[in-house]
């Protein structure tokens, strides 16, 4: 496992990886960190056209107020991880490497588990990026907006911080799994790739307006859940319980799709 | 991956199938075929296009599973390809390599997977001769370069048997004949070599051992010159005056060697020490050779002897 954790490492060193895997997550985080701020409003008056969503300075001072552009984003972030799993898997198929990568590892399970840990490793240090540069950027914004951000840096704070980072990893972690799936079953990146962003982007939220109870049942809708540390429809509990059965059934099926096919 | 050679191993053939099938659906790719590889010498595998070369390839190493029947590699199951596959070099079918890295990072990732020696990598570069555009993105490579980048990753485990399939494709002819020198001096090196073609000149410069393969069958295995001694070849005879050619075909057709006229020369079907019978009758009818010569079937000639003989 180890030697597929290494070998992948050579792979996600490429440019382009870097560019949209490092760069995707943080390229979201900081428009929305900024858009965040700079719509930032003393009051919000009931019955005014907000243009959507909007957050009073009040809000954006107390404690968790460094993290709302981080957490708004998870989704997006989330979508670059099951685009980077699903492409880095399914084009071992499309380019026909993993003849070769199986030749050289022929334990399928192992070479499947190394892979994933690489990516989930890369996929940590783009969000860890992604914060930190977002984190920049609103402090640097902040004080121009009259934010007092005092407490951002209070133990509370960095506990939200550090919370933060934890939920949208997770979450991040459960899109990784389902673009592997999605990889393994299909063959192609493009196919994996729309479809696993179909899925959770409009299919999810028009199964949602039909089926009321979608929101604590749809992995999309949970692992936004769980990346928000919980909402009103699915708690972080409810949300982590059931995220972490559909992770062990789907990495199962993976797995063994992995290791039975021909190749 | 660690892997241990019992003495059986060193001992026991390569390559060993039983009955080994592959069925796609209706159509069935590999058809109970037997087959056994003799160690440390060069073993050509060849068949026509679809014949199931590369089908018995990618079962040998335990990327595709029999629907039948069984083989060993080295000694070992390929039911366990882990017990054997880090002693194994391979190149599947044409080259496969992700086109935004370098050669020799293409070779870093198979090192680092097989956990091998990184210092092999400049090796097998120097070995295919690539060193020169080592660092160059393989999307810039051409497929000769792509062909033997290849050979290099079959290369880098130091292989026990190396297993190629297609290797000259795309090569040059100094290519080719670079290719058939590396093959001859792994063999030279105790390393079994397993390459199939259906360039089957290639096969015949360089191979000492063959398998023949026909829609999913073996229809011949054994030494390449057993193959081609068995096979009827011809004498070419060549009389002083070309208006004896006529003659000499019809004394060679009376004593039941076909015979035809050929150009300036005489071709008939006729094992090679009945020339010194033709001599002496051509003396005798009054015909003088400027030229006699006994002339071997190819190993074409040969592969279709084979295979109609097993159609009809």
């Amino acid at each position: 496992m180890l030697g597929s954790f290494s070998s992948e490492w050579v792979k996600l060193r490429r440019r382009a990886v870097l560019l949209w895997g490092l760069g995707g997550g943080l390229l979201f985080t900081v428009l929305i960190t900024v858009f965040t701020i700079e719509r930032a409003v003393k009051t919000i008056v009931p019955g005014e056209h907000s243009h959507g969503f909007r957050i009073t300075v009040a809000q954006l001072s107390q404690a968790d107020g460094l993290v709302h552009g981080f957490v708004d984003a998870s989704t997006l972030i989330g979508i670059v991880a099951l685009c980077l799993f699903a492409g880095a898997t399914a084009s071992e198929y499309s380019q026909r490497t993993l003849s070769n990568l199986l030749v050289r590892q022929p334990r399928r399970s192992e070479l499947l588990t190394g892979k994933y840990l690489a990516l989930a490793l890369f996929i940590g240090v783009a969000v860890v990026l992604a914060i930190v540069v977002a984190s920049a950027f609103a402090f640097a914004l902040a004080p121009g907006k009259g934010v007092d951000t005092s407490a951002w840096t209070s133990s509370t704070g960095l506990n939200d911080l550090g919370q933060s980072l934890l939920h949208v990893y997770l979450a991040c972690l459960g899109y990784g799994i389902l673009g592997t799936a999605l990889a393994v079953i299909l063959r192609s990146p493009g196919v994996a790739i729309a479809l696993g962003v179909a899925w959770v982007i409009p299919a999810e939220a028009i199964i949602t307006a039909i089926w009321s109870n979608g929101d604590r049942w749809l992995p999309g809708q949970l692992l936004s859940a769980l990346a928000h540390g919980g909402t009103s429809d699915a708690s972080y509990s409810h949300s982590l319980v059931l995220l972490v059965i559909y992770a062990a059934v789907a990495a199962a099926g993976t797995l063994a799709l992995f290791a039975r096919r021909d190749v | 991956m660690t892997t241990s050679t019992t003495p059986s191993d060193a001992v026991s053939p390569a390559v060993v199938t039983h009955g080994l099938s592959k069925r796609y659906g209706e159509r069935l790719a590999v058809d109970g075929l037997e087959m056994e590889l003799p160690r440390g010498v060069v073993s050509g595998f060849v068949g026509p296009n679809g014949a199931g070369k590369t089908t018995t390839i990618r079962m040998l190493l335990g990327l595709v599973a029999p629907s039948s029947g069984s083989a060993t590699v080295l000694g070992q199951s390929t039911r366990n390809p882990a017990a054997y596959l880090a002693r194994v070099g391979a190149l599947v079918e044409s080259p496969a390599f992700y086109p935004t890295l370098s050669g020799r990072r293409n070779l870093q990732v198979l090192s680092r997977l097989g956990r091998l020696d990184e210092q092999r990598i400049d090796e097998v570069l120097a070995q295919a001769e690539l060193t020169d555009r080592a660092g160059d993105l393989v999307r810039s490579y051409s497929l000769g370069m792509r062909q033997r980048l290849g050979v290099a990753a079959a290369l880098l485990p130091e292989p026990e048997l190396v297993i190629l399939d297609e290797p000259a494709n795309g090569l040059d002819p100094a290519g080719i004949r670079e290719m058939r020198t590396l093959l001859r001096g792994l063999s030279d090196r105790g390393v079994t070599v397993f390459v199939s073609s259906h360039q089957l000149s290639e096969i015949e410069a360089i191979c000492d051992h063959l398998v023949m393969i026909h829609q999913g069958r073996a229809v011949f295995q054994g030494e390449v010159n057993d193959l081609l001694t068995a096979q009827h070849s011809d004498l070419v005879a060549i009389p002083e005056h070309a208006g004896d050619l006529a003659k000499l075909a019809a004394l060679c057709n009376d004593q039941g060697k076909p015979a035809r006229v050929d150009g300036d020369t005489v071709r008939v079907q006729a094992p090679g020490d009945w020339a010194a019978e033709l001599n002496r009758q051509s003396m005798a009818a009054g015909i003088t050779l400027r030229g006699l010569q006994s002339t071997r079937a190819s190993l074409e000639e040969a592969f279709f002897a084979v295979t109609e003989g097993e159609q009809q």
